[in-house]
């Protein structure tokens, strides 16, 4: 036992894992965009995808894995996702364009490898919702067993940004610190400011390299950053509920000739899907997750199949590192809401998204030349007895079902108590007085 | 002037010093000589080399001569040092050592917390540790009985605290002992809560932002001095100004970085900047060895270890440990031998002594041996490792004719277990220590006790334990709630039926209590000072006499 433990470590922790050749053999294979595929082999080459048919010979040092009677799907994609990250909310400004959770991304976090056992092997790792213009947020890999921060990063993956409407940027900035913005109006003029603050920006550079002007402006890493999404260097993915506001995010995009968004949670869409598809946003919400605050009551579980039915690219997002292990179960609920088909309802967790992210190019379909991102499942995995058994981020095993031992956390604190599954989610309950009381006072001081 | 005024000059000389030092200290009277001559001793002059029977001739602050038979001029002070061990002076790479803690007065009300001045966001790389170094702290005296003649002092404060300046541990004011000014600028990501920026990232982004400009500035300035008429004044600023310290490289950017994630952290914004970074107070830095050495980053390694738990060791044999007992040993055993990998790596390293109280030094550095770390690597990274990262390698760092008369005399090699500093000289002056004196009171009031603290709104109780061992009172807290987390008090002082002490405790920010309880039979009462909030009543009884752990 403490053999195998110390080997699987060895392997998880130095995370020089060579890209395995596999050859997955005989399985149902759902492409996603080229339909279902009896008895079908798919084979992975230096982490790439580079064949899909019938009896496919074995090349050398080439592992192979039976797949008689699975099913083959490419990774899950979750375009909501706050996990491997030290730190999500820089909550001290209503904008915080400059920040990166790039900057805090921690490789450690169990909960890349329970994604991993969900079948997810990317997720966008987001800034959260405080501020009206977040922090750029970061497309990630689940290769979990990477010691390098860095190496999570999905390269080449287009850069993102967190906006924010409606209570949270108001409850935080408004509420808590009596600042603007503290009405919806004010998410809006928030918005406006700091593009029009950007554009400005942006011309004293260009003419201060033009040579118009012959001192070089101050440098501003925010406006800098604002810049760069009215260049559409930057895709904005926005939390968002209410239609009104909505509609008014477009309109302010429109007047700045921003044209990539992305909203997420979304939940009024249904509402506007004619012009969210009209201006070519696209939309990722929960599959039937609402009410947790007043502006979030007016939801239906119809949602992504009117976005869908409406040519919204739609996609199915946890926001929570519990409910991304399982958003085929999420998807499969649009079959019994709306009545989508197989294809309509895993395109929701797996092309969609990555139409969001700006990836799909690359991954969100089984299709020879796609990197080797690919999950086995034993039942379809829109059916309710659908579990995974294996997990591959280009070309390499993350996660099998036979190789799964009780805690799979890379490093655990010297000082560490045993923590229930719990306890590791939400965190400690604050049983300690003394805790509680320091961090009252430090806010009731902040206010 | 009377021989009897003399006398009592001195007295009070020697009372004075003695008290204002430590307890330890025997007292060091104003010597009459400048000129000492160390008559025997087993010489280390450097990490790895012996020299026995050897005379070293202190004179004006150096080491004037070392040899065997050497003659002892006439106003030299002979000090007959057979059997005794003399170490070049080890040299504190990274602390705050002679910077009292601050008042923890309620921060002034931040105006503007999206914006605030640099001040109020921790933003001050223009101020010098030096501003508010006072040998006379008692931290000062600590470490110079422990060992240490010289510490790079870094600026207490946030994000970007200041210049650090590596001073001389004597006793004598301010900038006489002050051997560099200006040995690096620091780095630390700890945001201000509630101001921005408030958080690790955004830290970060800040940082990213005063690095370009403190560039920008520096370019605008040389045109300006170039060409002044045909150029805008450029707006001063004395942050960004310092930082071009950094930005040109004339200064080494000394980045506080305890844990694997800021290791990393502080090494991404290096290669985007380009800055020549030093790793500073590294606790978890073994997962990043290769790109360390690739990148001939400095490092300075915490002194401060894990605590060990006590286990029993009968029960381990019999009790299969579960994956997480395994994780967890192998976790700790990776902490206690991080500087034996960095030694098997082959990267050096110097020492930083933040979080490590004085009195675990030693321990702590022999735990290190013990997992791994060779003496001659620990001796290194006290002394010549750290002269030459703060570019005082020609001055002092080994025991060479011509250095700083910077030493440690101990009866027994240092690394021993029973070894006992007994002269400490720092640039010539020489500091004298006695055998430990015992605790006077015996230990009466060893046991377990309860307490309960009163806070408005709860109580929080809890067991005090108080250990009293070879002559010294040893106490901890643990929190009935939660039984695991220990709270360790230092500073632990008796006197009479009060005992003070204090202690530091993590909650999300650092947090310094300071108890002062008044002892009766049975029962005590006292208060609890929580930085920041004020003071609150705390009681308790005797419950029990300590287990043996």
């Amino acid at each position: 036992m403490l053999k195998n433990i110390i080997f699987i470590t060895a392997i998880f922790i130095s995370g020089v894992v060579q890209a395995q050749n596999i050859l997955i053999k005989n399985g149902t294979v759902l492409t996603i965009t080229d339909g279902v595929k009896e008895n079908t082999d798919v084979l992975i080459l230096g982490g790439k995808i580079k064949q899909i048919g019938a009896n496919i010979a074995v090349p050398k040092d080439t592992r192979v894995v039976d797949a008689k009677g699975l099913y083959v799907m490419p990774g899950i994609i979750d375009a909501h996702s706050h996990i491997a990250l030290d730190a999500i909310n820089e909550f001290a400004s209503p904008v915080t364009a400059e920040v990166s959770v790039g900057d805090m991304i921690n490789p450690f976090d169990v909960a890349i490898y329970r994604a991993l056992a969900g079948g997810v092997t990317i997720s966008h790792a987001m800034h959260g919702s405080a501020n009206a213009i977040g922090g750029q947020c970061q497309t990630i890999k689940h290769r979990y067993g990477v010691t390098n921060p860095d190496a999570l990063k999905m390269e080449g993956a287009p850069r993102t940004i967190k906006f924010a409407l409606g209570e949270n940027p108001m409850r935080v900035h408004g509420e808590g610190k009596n600042i603007i913005p503290n009405t919806r109006m004010g998410v809006e003029q928030t918005f406006r400011d700091a593009f029009a603050e950007g554009r400005l920006y942006m011309q004293r550079w260009e003419d201060f390299r033009k040579g118009i002007t012959k001192e070089s402006p101050e440098y501003n890493l925010r406006l800098q950053t604002m810049a760069d999404i009215l260049r559409g260097d930057i895709l904005i993915h926005c939390h968002s509920y209410r239609a009104d506001e909505i509609l008014m995010l477009m309109n302010v995009l429109k007047d700045f000739g921003v044209k990539k968004i992305c909203f997420q949670h979304v939940n009024e869409g249904f509402k506007v899907a004619p012009e969210l598809a009209a201006f070519g946003a696209t939309a990722s919400v929960f599959s039937d997750w609402w009410a947790y605050k007043f502006e979030v009551y007016y939801s239906t579980a119809y949602n992504a199949a009117i976005l869908t039915k409406n040519g919204v690219t739609t996609s199915i997002n946890s926001d929570d590192p519990e409910l991304i292990r399982h958003l085929y179960h999420e998807a499969s609920k649009t079959q019994r809401y709306g009545g989508l088909t197989d294809e309509q309802a895993l395109a929701l967790i797996t092309i969609n998204p990555a139409k969001q992210l700006g990836i799909d190019d690359r991954v969100g379909s089984i299709t020879v030349g796609k990197d080797g991102d690919i999950v086995l499942f034993k039942h379809h995995p829109l059916s309710v007895y659908a579990i995974p058994q294996m997990t591959i981020v280009d070309g390499i095993v993350r996660f099998d079902i036979q190789k799964d031992p009780d805690d799979m956390r890379m490093e655990v604190s010297p000082t560490a108590s045993e923590s229930s599954y719990y306890q590791e989610m939400y965190g400690e309950e604050e049983d300690s007085c003394l805790q509680g009381f320091s961090e009252w006072l430090m806010d009731s001081k902040t206010k | 002037m009377s021989n009897k005024i003399y006398a009592f000059i001195c007295l009070i000389f020697a009372w004075m010093t003695g008290a204002d030092i430590h307890a330890q200290v025997s007292g060091n009277p104003k010597s009459f000589s400048d000129t000492y001559l160390l008559k025997n001793c087993f010489v280390i002059p450097q990490p790895g080399q012996l020299l026995t029977g050897q005379d070293i001739l202190i004179k004006k602050g150096k080491i004037a001569a070392i040899g065997t038979s050497l003659k002892a001029p006439f106003d030299a002070v002979e000090i007959p040092m057979d059997s005794m061990y003399v170490y070049a002076g080890f040299i504190d790479a990274y602390s705050h050592t002679g910077i009292a803690r601050p008042e923890q007065k309620d921060r002034p009300k931040v105006s503007d917390t999206v914006y605030p001045q640099n001040e109020e966001a921790g933003i001050t790389p223009q101020v010098h540790a030096g501003d508010s170094y006072q040998s006379s702290d008692k931290s000062v005296a600590e470490m110079r009985a422990a060992g240490f003649t010289l510490s790079n002092i870094v600026p207490r404060g946030f994000m970007l605290p200041g210049y650090a300046d590596l001073f001389n541990l004597g006793d004598e004011p301010g900038d006489r002992m002050l051997l560099k000014a200006e040995t690096a600028q620091n780095f630390q990501f700890t945001p201000i809560r509630g101001v921005y920026p408030g958080t690790v990232m955004g830290v970060m982004a800040k940082f990213r932002e005063l690095y370009k400009n403190a560039e920008l500035f520096a370019a605008k300035e040389k045109l300006y001095k170039d060409m002044p008429t045909q150029y805008n004044r450029p707006e001063y600023s004395r942050e960004l100004n310092a930082l071009t310290d950094v930005t040109s490289r004339k200064l080494r950017l000394f980045v506080r970085a305890g844990h694997t994630r800021d290791v990393y952290r502080a090494m991404k914004l290096s290669s985007e900047l380009g800055f020549d970074l030093v790793l500073a107070d590294v606790k978890q830095g073994w997962h990043y060895l290769d790109e360390i050495k690739k990148t001939n980053t400095g490092v300075i390694l915490s002194v401060d270890l894990p605590e060990m738990e006590k286990t029993k060791t009968d029960s381990v044999s019999s009790k299969k440990q579960s994956p997480f007992e395994i994780k967890k040993a192998e976790s700790l055993k990776a902490y206690l031998s991080q500087a034996a990998t960095f030694e098997k790596a082959g990267i050096p390293f110097a020492f930083s002594f933040i979080d490590v109280k004085t009195g675990d030094i030693k321990k702590n550095i022999r735990t290190m041996v013990e997992n791994g770390l060779s003496e001659k690597a620990a001796l290194a990274a006290l002394t010549t490792y750290p002269a030459q990262l703060m570019g005082v390698a020609a001055q002092t760092g080994t025991i060479e004719k011509g250095k700083l008369a910077n030493l440690v005399i101990t009866n027994k090699p240092y690394f021993d277990e029973k070894a006992a500093i007994r002269y400490v000289f720092v640039e010539g002056k020489k500091f004298e220590f006695s055998e430990k004196p015992k605790a006077k009171d015996g230990g009466k009031y060893a046991g377990i006790w309860s307490y309960v603290v009163e806070i408005p709104g709860m109580t929080q109780e809890g067991k005090v334990t108080i250990i009293f061992e070879n002559g010294e009172y040893k106490i901890s807290m643990y929190d009935n709630t939660r039984p695991g987390d220990v709270i360790t008090a230092e500073d632990i002082s008796v006197e009479g039926n009060r005992i003070t002490f204090s202690s530091n405790v993590n909650m999300g920010q650092p947090i310094h209590l300071n108890f002062d309880l008044t002892m009766e039979d049975k029962t005590y009462s006292g208060t609890v000072t929580v930085s920041g909030f004020g003071a609150f009543p705390v009681k308790g009884t005797w419950i029990s006499k300590p287990n043996n752990l």
